[in-house]
This record gives structure tokens, C-alpha cells and sequence, in this order.
């Protein structure tokens, strides 16, 4: 099975029904998540994007390279301006938000602005887009990465988009990445599961910090059933194009 | 109301080197690409361009030379990469980039159609970017004067030029966007001059009939241009989706070093 739709899985079951979420540019995996959940456990979850479309209708739902396609809102019940759903952010009143990292740090912070210094950049990065906004303000943070790797999860980020963990807040973060699902803690990272196909040293070889280990699990893959439905929403495969060949 | 209708190079002219701009759209959605080649021909230079979550509009005006500063959340092809031309002039301090967060440029832009000096906006405090705004004057962290604690001021954006592409607009300059309207609407209002790009040019009927689909009414609107296919090769919803194989066509020209010869073959398609 593609990691891809291990990771479409995990994101899905983030989503409790009735709960309001959110997922911005350069997002195929969470709308595909977003979905699978909305088709599954969470019929009544808010789905709300950045095609600004409230409620797209899945019948009518092709996924496309860009997550800003107009067509990404067919069927929806209304238009929702990404200005009044970070109003809603602002109002506490948008549970989760999904957000890529470029490098991960052992809190969950992230780094989407540069490699090197921000002044003179090794690489400059696409950057945060709404991490620094929302990161302190959702109350479910779920970061993923394509490239479970040591230059991903690092010690030290270069610069500091986003913020992962925050202590005495109601904020929940969970880090999925192509091997494995952690949650931050106080502490640090704690290992949840590791993904069929991939071994423990896998996971931890490819990391520049130990992550917390305490017992895991072996993540749930989607079933027959929910493949049809990821499959249905993103005949062409455009969820894979987010890989390294 | 006076007619506002001009062509592309008249509303060029409403442009000055040094310019800060903005322009419609978000990543490859209904950006005014047919202004934009219009503006690299001109010649003019030096601007500064502000947006939440641009693409090749940002990415080929740089290429082109015409850019001192530019500002946004994020700037890419989203699943296609990094925008190439953006990631080598920040590399080489060609330009400067200033990093923004949606939530800030957002709330900016509405400052600025509000007619305010800032507005206090959540969230940030504890990113690496509120040193680098406070350093260059845009952000500042206050306090909540009711006793909330400490908050973001984000400075109000009024850029010189707004440069808008709808659907429909009639020749006074009221304009109508359909579906997604990102921040358009707070653009066109917080900028000192509007230029509206429109697919098509309706009668003024059409919006007395349909008031509600007056999303900026004539008297924000200093010029209208008709240019169909205006957004090409983002989309323009309801006319036409992203065309996908010429956004790469552009991204692989750009790898092999023919930036120049693509952007001579945009400016002729205008």
C-alpha cells in the first residue's frame, strides 16, 4: 500500500464529527482526509478550504495538482472567504487545521520559511503560508511530511514558522509522516505507530532526535472500503505526486 | 457613473516604477496574467508586490527583472515546486523577500480597506517572524488595552494599484467575482487606484437586476479593461480551470534557462 493513503487514513481519523476543519494550499492528502472522514465516522464535520467552498459535494469531487482549483468546490453550499474562516480560527471556533513541515522539531514546531538564515537562504522554502496564524490557535494541529528523514526531523530548526506544542493549552499535535505517527508532548515526541512496510529502526534511523518510546503500535491502513472511497475522490493518483520518485 | 472602460496599455499607464502592487487570485487562480505581461513589456520596474499565497504572477515578474521587494505567506506551484524564479533572486539577494503569514497580510489588507492604522490580529507570538516585522516596522506586539494580553498589530497595507480580474464587470467599473473570492474584495478597497480586468463586459442592467452580485461597486474603480481569458493560464471560475500542462511547460522552460523566450512568447499572446 502507497504511504500516501496510510497517511490519508491517520488524518481522517483526527477528525471527530461535528468538528470544524480546515486545509489550505498544496494539500492533497488532507482534502482526501477530510472527505474519507466526512464519508465515513464524521458526516458532520465543516469542511472548509482554500477553493473556499463550505461543504464540497464528494459525488462531485476530482482531486487536482492545485488545492485552489475551482472545481475543488463543486456542489458546496456556500463560499466561504479563507479570511472568515480565520476569523472563525480567531474565534476558537476551528478545531484542526493540517499543515506540511519542512523541518520538524522534537516539540512539533516547524520550519517552512528557509534552509540556512532568512537573510542570506541555502533554500528558500515556499514559506508558512498560515502556520504562524493558526498553529497557536487551532486546537488539533496535524503536520505531515512526505520525507521522513533526518533532514526533516531535526534538533535545531532554521527558522521557526509555526508552533507545535504549547503546555496548559487545549491543543492536540500530531506529526504524520510516511513511516510513522507521533504526538508532542511535553517532553517531546512520542511514537503512536509505525506504518505497514516500514520497521522501529526505519523510523528512528532516519530521525536527528530520539523520538519518546513507550509501546506502539502498527498503523491501521484504510480498508477495502475507505480505498474505493480515496480512490473514487483521486482516480488520477494525484496524492502520490507529493513523493519523491 | 462615468465610463471607465480603457485598453491594457492605458491601464499600464495608471502604473509607476516603485509601485506597490496587488493582484487577484491565489496560486493558480484567476491571477491577471494578460495585465501582467502587459506590465513586464512596459518596462517599468522596481515594485514592490503584495499578496497572501501568489504564484507565476510573482514568479514571472521576477523573472522579468521588474521586482525590488516582494511580500507573502507563501509563494510556489503548489505539487509542481518551488517557484523557481522567486527561489533564486531571494538566493542571490537579487530581491528583497519579506515572509508573511495569511492570517497578517489578510488582516493588513483589511486595515487598509478599513481606513485603519492596523488591526490587532491572533495567533503569531512566538514565531520567528514576528522579529523579522517588528525589525522592518509592520508588526508591532501590544497590549490589549481591555486587558486581553499581548497581541500582533499588523500594520495597514495600502497598496498604490490593486489589479483585480472578475468574471463580469460593465464599463462604470462595477465588478462582479464569482465563487471563490479570496481577499479580492478587501484588495480593491484598501489600494489607491483599482484596475478591473474582466472576462466580460455586461451591461450596467445586469447588476441594477442583481445588485447582490455587485462585489466592488463602480466607485472603488478607477479603470476597466475587457480581456478575455485575462487569468490565462490560472483559472477564472466559471470560464475556465487552471491549464496545468503550460503552467510545467513554463516551470520546465524556466529549469532549462529559456525564462527569457517564455516571457517573450507571454507578452506576445497579448
Amino acid at each position: 500500500m502507497h504511504p500516501a493513503d496510510v497517511m490519508i487514513k491517520v488524518m481522517a481519523s483526527q477528525i471527530k464529527d461535528g468538528e470544524v476543519f480546515l486545509h489550505g494550499l498544496a494539500s492533497p492528502m488532507p482534502a482526501l482526509a477530510m472527505f474519507l472522514a466526512k464519508l465515513t465516522h464524521a458526516p458532520n464535520m465543516v469542511y472548509l478550504a482554500v477553493a473556499e467552498g463550505i461543504d464540497p459535494d464528494p459525488e462531485k469531487f476530482k482531486l487536482y495538482p492545485s488545492s485552489a482549483d475551482p472545481r475543488h468546490a463543486a456542489g458546496c453550499i456556500g463560499i466561504g472567504e479563507l479570511a472568515e474562516a480565520f476569523d472563525l480560527a480567531a474565534k476558537g471556533k476551528v478545531d484542526g487545521m493540517f499543515l506540511g513541515g519542512a523541518q520538524i522539531d522534537k516539540h512539533a514546531n516547524i520550519n517552512l520559511t528557509c534552509i540556512g538564515s532568512y537573510d542570506k537562504p541555502k533554500v528558500k522554502l515556499p514559506g508558512g503560508a498560515a502556520a504562524a496564524y493558526l498553529s497557536p490557535i487551532v486546537k488539533k494541529l496535524i503536520l505531515w511530511t512526505t520525507n521522513h528523514s533526518k533532514r526533516t526531523f531535526v534538533e535545531k530548526l532554521d527558522f521557526k514558522t509555526g508552533i507545535g506544542y504549547e503546555k496548559g493549552k487545549d491543543k492536540k499535535v500530531v506529526v504524520v509522516s510516511n513511516m510513522a505517527v507521533f504526538e508532542a508532548e511535553e517532553s517531546g515526541l512520542r511514537l503512536i505507530s509505525v506504518h505497514p512496510g516500514f520497521s522501529i529502526d526505519d523510523v528512528l534511523s532516519e530521525m536527528s532526535f530520539e523520538p519518546i518510546i513507550d509501546g506502539y503500535a502498527t498503523t491501521q491502513p484504510p480498508s477495502d472500503e475507505e480505498m474505493k472511497i480515496i480512490q473514487k475522490l483521486d482516480p488520477e493518483n494525484v496524492r502520490y505526486l507529493e513523493f519523491k520518485k | 457613473m462615468k465610463d471607465k472602460l480603457v485598453d491594457l496599455d492605458a491601464a499600464v499607464d495608471l502604473v509607476g516604477s516603485g509601485d506597490t502592487l496587488t493582484f487577484s487570485g491565489v496560486s493558480m487562480v484567476r491571477k491577471p496574467m494578460a495585465f501582467i505581461a502587459k506590465l513586464i513589456q512596459s518596462g517599468k520596474k522596481d515594485f514592490t508586490i503584495v499578496d497572501r499565497e501568489p504564484g507565476m504572477d510573482f514568479d514571472i515578474l521576477i523573472a522579468a527583472g521588474c521586482v525590488k521587494c516582494a511580500r507573502a505567506a507563501m509563494v510556489g506551484f503548489e505539487l509542481f515546486g518551488l517557484a523557481p524564479n522567486v527561489r533564486r533572486a531571494v538566493q542571490e539577494g537579487e530581491i528583497q523577500f519579506i515572509e508573511e503569514t495569511c492570517g497578517a497580510v489578510v488582516n493588513g489588507l483589511r486595515a487598509g480597506a478599513m481606513g485603519l492604522p492596523f488591526l490587532p490580529v491572533k495567533g503569531i507570538i512566538g514565531t520567528d517572524l514576528v522579529e523579522l516585522h517588528e525589525k522592518l516596522g509592520n508588526w508591532k506586539i501590544i497590549n490589549d488595552p481591555f486587558g486581553g494580553g499581548e497581541i500582533v498589530a499588523v500594520k495597514a497595507i495600502v497598496p498604490d494599484v490593486a489589479v483585480i480580474h472578475v468574471q463580469k464587470a460593465d464599463r462604470c467599473g462595477n465588478a462582479s467575482l464569482e465563487g471563490s473570492r479570496f481577499e479580492d474584495v478587501y484588495k480593491a478597497k484598501a489600494a489607491k487606484k483599482l484596475i478591473i480586468t474582466a472576462e466580460e463586459i455586461v451591461p450596467t442592467d445586469y447588476f441594477k437586476e442583481n445588485p447582490e452580485k455587485n462585489t466592488i461597486p463602480y466607485c472603488y474603480t478607477t479603470a476597466v479593461v475587457h480581456v478575455p481569458k485575462g487569468a490565462y493560464p490560472t483559472a477564472c471560475p466559471n470560464y475556465y480551470p487552471p491549464d496545468y500542462e503550460e503552467v510545467l511547460r513554463y516551470l520546465k522552460m524556466c529549469r532549462e534557462g529559456k525564462v527569457k523566450e517564455y516571457i517573450d512568447e507571454f507578452i506576445r499572446r497579448w
